[in-house]
């Protein structure tokens, strides 16, 4: 018998008689699972995203080398399938070798196991122990392996073998069945080792550090060893409550699972939600997700709880007698309307501006901005990528011609280097910092460019722990001595690049010992760094904010390019030039024209063709509302220049979809003063933020569990958002307001009838006038979806420019290092630098993570302070400290750390109510005003 | 195993590896707080606190922590099958009871005293025999000088492993000789030819291992690191050939390990020695400084270095994989192969993993390799059968009469050994020949075995170490299979649920039935031994019931009454 059509040299090997093709590298188990064989073999210990472990031995089969000969038991998840072997998956011995087997592992749990297996197969386990056909346990009561394991009390007080110490984590190891797929998770995909094993034999028992219980141990709540857990005896408190729904006789209500996308991040992990009633049970990572493969962190995992919190907003409300009052949906927009009107009949189109939001999907994006444009009649459109990753898309722009990653993530795999500047990913980026901490941990070499010493920066090859704000000059001194070793990629230079010749002659005019004295870097250190990553045949570049939010941030991103170029490494797999992108949909927001200086696709906004571009896109004629001769033709409004207008009594009103700007930007009293300056301050926001509660308007919207529509991540992968649960009563979809005021401002946005609706059509929209969605549809994006630029046939892209640039040739930008101004006017009298990043726990000012289990985890931000400098104020850890700036002043906890080095202050920004952006700073980046965040004059003192 | 933890060792280097400074901080700082130091020791090697309270806690002699652990006592008494059959061990613990208190005497699985038995250990000095009359002086003076002594024979007109070697700079010569004159190729081609296979008791042909690690590439190609590891935690109860070779010896296994360096391009040798020897601990140190002074004196041109790692009391570190994790600081569990170790050992490099009786056999092999007719690989391989090739050490206990180590040509008959030995000094019924995963031989059935791997394995037994154990006609064999299935469960690393659970299920099975609480289901003991058989990841799990069917079979008659079947069946038979 031949299980395929014949090829003569293809390698053939038997299952139960039947011939098939094998693979490279394939086991007996993973052959098997490729052919769906109807004899499925079962196992216990296998996951397979963990390396082969061979502890269960329930996968083991019949292995012959001839049809009659003589056969040996192998285990096949670690058994490479040979040319020729004949497999035997149900033979007599193998189903009566599993079936003993399960009897002992059955025999060390609770006597109702079997039982409860046979009554209602719900775990994994349970399922393996009816396939292995166990009838009975016959050996004599005896002794237990869980009697070796300590008591420990719990919440309730009492001595018991639970842990429940944590907000998440659980953990019974009566029904432990030693299979290690927890420790192996914690350690092969998450890369902590929090899990290890104490003892040896029978009573080997799964431990957390040092024998501690979860809440004490350094857990980061990934939720791995709950998820590969094959019997609950870990789990999670939502996966607990997901288990009883499953079992409970009195509610037979159906649990549907939907799979959409984590709205935490740019990494764009995939989540299947369990809902019943309408309300969601419990989240995990589907395993056969492109992005994260059955991995998450705990924002995606376990903060989800914010969605139904009563803090949520329930009612449209208006500012009447300086009190924000519930009104009616059509009494809000109606208010809104006339307001509207008046102000740009009275002021102008360009009185009024708007700020949507990188979390907020694509459509909302592009119904924003069109709505500004075609409807206001205003490039005034900013977002949040303003102050974060703006830099990015400019810089990398003016280098490549493309503001994107040029890279996926997936090729970490291929890559052989890793150069990573000013991101702390393991912390922001979870998934994609454990991918990384995985390819460093097993040896691949890593240069860590950061002014903390950061989790990843501890197996870095080499930490350059730079002054915050020095990122050109320490890559410059990199490129000095990449030329200077004749390290260049000549090739590549002279046949992708343009203007080398004088970026390399600025290049060698600098003076190394003097940007080494600025940087407060050994230059040694930087040589034998730069010299490792252009010898490196595939090197990958991942940046976060640290690089951006600097006054030099356009021109580091611009000499991260530069670096990238002269070492030939971009346009194939494993290399390129890769953003950390902060937001889950920061990406997405730019691309669908939420800036003041391009519309959706890129196009200038200011340039006479692209003008007809979009005018013709959108339909506009002289009857128009806004029409031809109205349209706008000027750049519009930074985020930063909208404040200013405000203040200055040029901007009127201003649209702010889901952003907490008076916690978020930084001076804050300045924000607070632009937009009390205002006539009309409309907010849409899920919870009465800081900025809502200033508002004029406040329409209330809705979390991304409740709407459908597309993310881009930070690898320019166009992903699904399905609805999970229906709006929250009260409320619409942030997309389905914006149509609702367009059509109440007369303008003839399509009526949509319910969330799906309203995604797919205006997702087609969105394909007709962004060039690079031209193949997208609803349809075509499946589970994984599809990365732009995406072909009308609906072909992705996974590498840019791999034959040219975007732009035609890279470009080569020289820059000297300039001292930021906040350094020069306040260093004097603030001689500290404070820089500023998110922890693991949290989520910018902490809107959705605080009304979470994750404010049990950490639940203040605090001040690393370095020992020296801890010693000189007569600092001590924990204590209460004074952090004052030229703006403003805060108290907060400091902790004594040596993350920081002498003179360099680090804190995290959450907790709102600590008002950490009362310090931080005017200064922004020259070419896109992305704020300072990460350099902050400032001074402590002792309270 | 776990990736991430060989390459973090592997940054650190073998120099400083996680394992040693837990064996050593234990040793020397029992004052400050254990969890605080091993809290520093997970911060400096990059790995989670639990990584290294989990391997901490794998091994008798390392501190987990509780109460009832192993660790830093001040007498350890052998439990090893060979002191169980003499009977010794009762008087020995009441002794060291009596002298340090019920909580300061620990235990520890075979000291390597089998010749004497009465084996117990003191502040890492071994004593045996008669030492135990003395035990007030040797409490006081625990360098004290043992009355521990065996006999050393050979039956060889040339002996191979116990050959004297009088001058070490002439013995190494051979190494600048080979190095110089011949090619890798040709050598390791002589090395096949020897017949030699590995002496650990699995058999492997040597030159064949060797080969394929030298055609290894490793992690980085330009730069190949590769390791000779010397597997000298010689656990099974009753051998005690390789604490001979590494006290009296040790030149012949380092000549060996240096000759698998040069042929397959490592330059570190380990020597993975167990805590149990502290004498071959010191022996091999010593060995390892003359061979520093030669390479010093120029005598000979090598760039290849020796490292000894201290075991810590675990006898599945004896199997390759298990004590490659051990030295790498993980939890000493066997791994999966493939990857052999050849392909990816210690570090993840290519590794060649070897017995000492192994290594030891190389420096004979390559004597005289000009003398065609006469040299070291033609006598080599002219001794024995032609498949099991040269010489053997066999170590004999306390049951014989002249017990200690006896050098013979594979295939002399198992009966000519006894006849050497001078007999029995009482009354046995058997033969524990092997280890504990060795084949139970009745007398009437040591006349059809000769020393070589294919008689043993025809017949039904195994020749593994060849370390052999008289069992008394005093013995009762049930309890000689609870203490198989007992050392089974108390050494099982735990990773694979038959052995892990079988052993522990099958030594409660035995002991009901001793207790009278339960006569053995016939059907269910089987089953369980096929189990452990074909189930086990590793020899252990998948050896012992070998020596437990063989007693099974051949003991049909003493065990019968404990067996619930009362038709007339051999209970042994297999299914």
């Amino acid at each position: 018998m031949n299980g395929c059509s014949q090829d003569k040299n293809q390698k053939q090997a038997f299952l139960n008689g039947v011939a098939y093709p094998i693979h490279k590298g394939e086991t007996i188990l993973s052959f098997s699972r490729r052919l769906n064989d109807s004899n499925v073999i079962p196992t216990l210990c296998d996951d397979t995203r963990l390396e082969p472990y061979g502890s269960c031995r329930v996968c083991s089969v019949d292995v012959a080398l001839t049809a009659d000969g003589s056969r040996k038991v192998m285990a096949s998840c670690h058994t490479p399938i040979g040319e020729g072997m004949h497999i035997f998956t149900h033979s007599l011995r193998i189903e009566k070798l599993r079936k003993n087997i399960v009897e002992l592992v059955l025999s060390d749990l609770p006597e109702q196991t079997l039982a409860k297996s046979q009554e209602n197969p719900s775990t994994e386990f349970e399922q393996v122990v009816i396939a292995s056909g166990v009838s009975e346990v016959r050996f004599k009561q005896g002794r237990k392996s869980v009697a070796s394991v300590p008591l420990a009390l719990n919440k309730k007080g009492e001595n018991s073998l639970c842990d429940d110490s944590h907000p998440y984590m659980r953990m019974d190891l009566s029904l432990c069945i030693d299979c290690n797929r927890c420790v192996r998770a914690c350690d092969e995909i998450q890369g902590e080792q929090v899990l290890s094993v104490a003892g040896r034999g029978f009573d080997a028992r799964i431990i957390k550090g040092q024998d501690v219980n979860f809440n004490d141990s350094d857990c980061v709540s990934c939720g791995a060893c709950a998820q590969t857990c094959p019997t609950g005896a870990i789990t999670d408190v939502f996966r607990q409550n997901l288990a009883k729904a499953n079992q409970s006789e009195s509610d037979t209500a159906p649990i549907n699972k939907v799979r959409t996308i984590c709205s935490y991040c740019g990494v764009g992990c995939n989540l299947e939600v369990s809902v019943q009633n309408n309300k969601i049970l419990s989240i995990e990572a589907p395993k056969d997700a492109a992005v994260n493969s059955g991995h998450t962190c705990l924002k995606g995992r376990y903060a989800w709880r914010f969605y139904n919190h009563d803090d949520r907003l329930d009612s449209p409300l208006v500012k009447i007698d300086g009190k924000l009052t519930k009104v009616s949906w059509d009494y809000a927009f109606e208010y809104i309307a006339k307001r509207l009107t008046n102000i740009k009949t009275e002021h102008g189109s360009d009185a009024i501006a708007g700020i949507s939001s990188a979390r907020c999907t694509n459509e909302e994006n592009y119904l924003l901005q069109k709505m500004m444009r075609a409807v206001i009649g205003t490039n005034n459109i900013d977002c949040c990528a303003r102050v974060c990753h703006s830099p990015t898309a400019f810089g990398m722009q003016k280098s490549f011609g493309t503001g994107a990653a040029t890279n996926s993530i997936d090729d970490l795999k291929q890559t052989e280097f890793i150069l990573l500047i000013g991101a702390n990913p393991t912390a922001a980026h979870p998934v994609t910092g454990a991918k990384i901490k995985q390819k460093v941990m097993k040896g691949t070499p890593l240069i860590v460019l950061d002014p903390v010493k950061t989790e990843l920066a501890l197996y870095a090859n080499w930490h350059i722990q730079l002054r915050p704000g020095t990122n050109v000059a320490v890559l410059n001194m990199m490129a000095y001595f990449i030329i200077q070793a004749n390290l260049v990629d000549e090739e590549f230079v002279i046949t992708r690049t343009e203007e080398y010749q004088s970026y390399r002659q600025a290049i060698m005019a600098l003076d190394i010992d003097e940007l080494a004295t600025i940087a407060g870097v050994d230059k040694t250190l930087v040589k034998q760094a730069a010299i490792a990553y252009a010898k490196a045949n595939n090197a990958m570049s991942f940046h976060g904010l640290g690089v951006t939010e600097h006054s030099q941030g356009s021109r580091a991103i611009m000499c991260i390019a530069d670096l990238v170029m002269l070492t030939g490494n971009v346009g194939r797999q494993g290399v390129g030039m890769n953003p950390l992108r902060g937001q889950n949909n920061v990406q997405g927001a730019a691309d669908m024209g939420c800036q003041p200086h391009q519309g959706a696709g890129y196009f200038p906004v200011d340039d006479e063709a692209n003008i007809s571009y979009y005018q013709e896109h959108y339909d506009i004629s002289e009857d128009s509302l806004v029409n031809l001769s109205q349209w706008p033709t000027e750049i519009g409004y930074k985020i930063p220049e909208m404040f200013n207008a405000a203040l200055a009594g040029d901007l009127k009103a201003l649209w702010i979809l889901g952003e907490d700007v008076v916690q978020t930007d930084p001076n804050q009293q300045h924000v607070v003063a632009s937009l009390a300056n205002l006539e009309l301050l409309i907010v849409q926001e899920i919870f009465l933020s800081e900025t809502a509660k200033m508002a004029d308007v406040v329409l209330p919207g809705t979390s991304f569990l409740e709407k459908s529509g597309t993310f881009t991540n930070g690898e320019r992968r166009v992903q699904k958002v399905n609805a999970v649960v229906s709006p929250r009563e009260g409320c619409k979809t942030d997309g389905q307001i914006i149509v609702e005021m367009m059509q109440a401002l007369d303008y003839k946005q399509e009526q949509y009838t319910s969330v799906n609706e309203l995604a797919e059509k205006v997702l087609h929209e969105i394909a007709q006038v962004v060039p690079f969605f031209a193949g997208i549809t609803w349809n075509n994006l499946g589970d994984n979806g599809l990365q732009w630029p995406v072909t009308k046939k609906g072909i992705d892209t996974k590498i840019l420019h791999t034959d040219s640039f975007k732009r035609g040739l890279g470009k080569f930008h020289f820059f000297e290092f300039e001292e930021s101004q906040e350094v020069l006017t306040n260093i004097d009298k603030y001689p500290l630098i404070l820089t500023t990043s998110r922890n693991l726990e949290h989520y910018n000012a902490g809107t959705m993570t605080r009304r979470t289990g994750n404010e049990d985890i950490v639940s203040e931000d605090v001040l690393l302070v370095s020992n020296q400098d801890a010693a000189e104020k007569g600092i001590s850890d924990q204590s209460k400290v004074r952090l004052f700036s030229a703006r403003g002043e805060i108290i907060l906890t400091a902790q004594i750390s040596d993350k920081v080095k002498q003179g360099i202050l680090f804190t995290t920004f959450h907790f709102p109510e600590l008002m950490i952006n009362r310090v931080t700073g005017d200064v922004t980046d020259k070419h896109t005003k992305c704020p300072e965040y990460k350099v902050v004059a400032v001074d402590i003192e002792r309270i | 195993m776990s990736k991430n933890l060989s390459q973090l060792a592997r940054r650190q280097g073998i120099d400083n590896t996680l394992f040693q400074k837990l064996v050593i901080t234990d040793a020397i700082d029992k004052s400050t707080n254990l969890k605080q130091q091993r809290k520093v020791l997970a911060k400096k090697f990059l790995v989670g606190e639990a990584v290294v309270h989990g391997a901490a806690s794998f091994y008798d002699f390392l501190d987990d922590g509780s109460s009832s652990h192993n660790a830093n006592k001040k007498a350890y008494v052998c439990n090893g099958s060979s002191c169980l059959c003499a009977n010794t061990q009762t008087k020995v613990a009441e002794t060291l009871v009596n002298q340090f208190g019920f909580d300061n005497v620990g235990h520890v699985t075979c000291l390597g005293r089998c010749a004497e038995n009465g084996a117990f250990q003191i502040e890492d000095h071994n004593f045996s025999g008669n030492d135990i009359e003395n035990l007030a002086i040797i409490a006081k003076e625990p360098s004290t000088a043992s009355n521990g002594h065996y006999q050393v024979r050979c039956t060889l007109a040339t002996p191979i492993l116990t050959a004297e070697i009088s001058e070490t700079a002439k013995y190494y010569q051979l190494f600048n000789e080979l190095s110089k004159q011949y090619e890798k190729q040709d050598l390791l081609d002589k090395l096949v030819e020897s017949g030699l296979r590995g002496r650990g008791g699995a058999g492997f042909p040597t030159g064949i291992k060797w080969r394929s690690c030298l055609d290894e590439k490793g992690l980085a190609e330009n730069k190949p690191e590769k390791y000779i590891v010397c597997n000298a935690d010689e656990g099974d109860a009753g051998a005690f050939s390789d604490r001979y070779l590494l006290e009296q010896r040790p030149h012949a296994v380092l000549f060996g390990m240096l000759m698998a360096g040069f042929l397959t391009k490592a330059k570190t040798g380990v020597l993975y020695i167990r805590a149990e020897y502290p004498e071959a601990i010191k022996q091999t140190e010593q060995a390892i400084s003359e061979f520093e002074q030669l390479k010093l004196n120029n005598k000979l041109a090598v760039d290849f270095i020796f490292k000894i790692i201290k075991g810590a009391g675990a006898y599945i570190c004896g199997e390759e994989t298990a004590l490659l994790r051990s030295i790498e600081g993980q939890r000493p569990v066997v791994s999966v192969r493939p990857p052999f170790p050849t392909q990816s050992g210690l570090f993840g490099c290519p590794t060649v993993v070897n017995n000492v009786e192994t290594f030891g056999s190389i420096h004979f092999i390559y004597s005289n390799l000009a003398d065609k007719d006469n040299s070291g690989v033609a006598q080599y391989k002219n001794l024995g059968n032609g498949k099991s090739t040269g010489s053997k050490l066999l170590s004999l206990d306390g049951a014989f009469k002249k017990p200690g180590i006896i050098e013979v040509a594979m295939g002399t008959p198992l009966t000519e050994v006894i006849e050497l030995a001078g007999g029995f000094v009482k009354e046995i019924k058997a033969l524990h020949i092997g280890g504990p995963l060795g084949g139970v031989v009745p007398l009437s059935e040591v006349d059809k075995l000769t020393i070589d791997f294919e008689s043993f394995a025809t017949n039904g037994f195994l020749l593994g170490h060849a370390s052999i154990i008289g069992i008394p006609q005093a013995m009762p064999m049930i309890d000689y299979i609870a203490h198989l299935f007992e050392f089974t469960a108390l050494e099982s690393c735990g990773k694979c649920y038959p052995c892990q659970i079988g052993s522990v299920r099958g030594q409660e099975m035995i002991e009901q039935a001793i207790s009278g609480q339960h006569q053995i289901d016939k059907e269910l003991l089987n089953d369980l031994l096929e189990t452990m058989q074909l189930g086990s990841l590793c020899a252990l799990g998948g050896g012992v019931p070998l020596p437990i069917q063989n007693i099974l079979q051949y003991f049909c008659d003493e065990i019968s009454p404990y067996f619930l079947s009362t038709k007339n069946e051999h209970v042994g038979e297999q299914s």
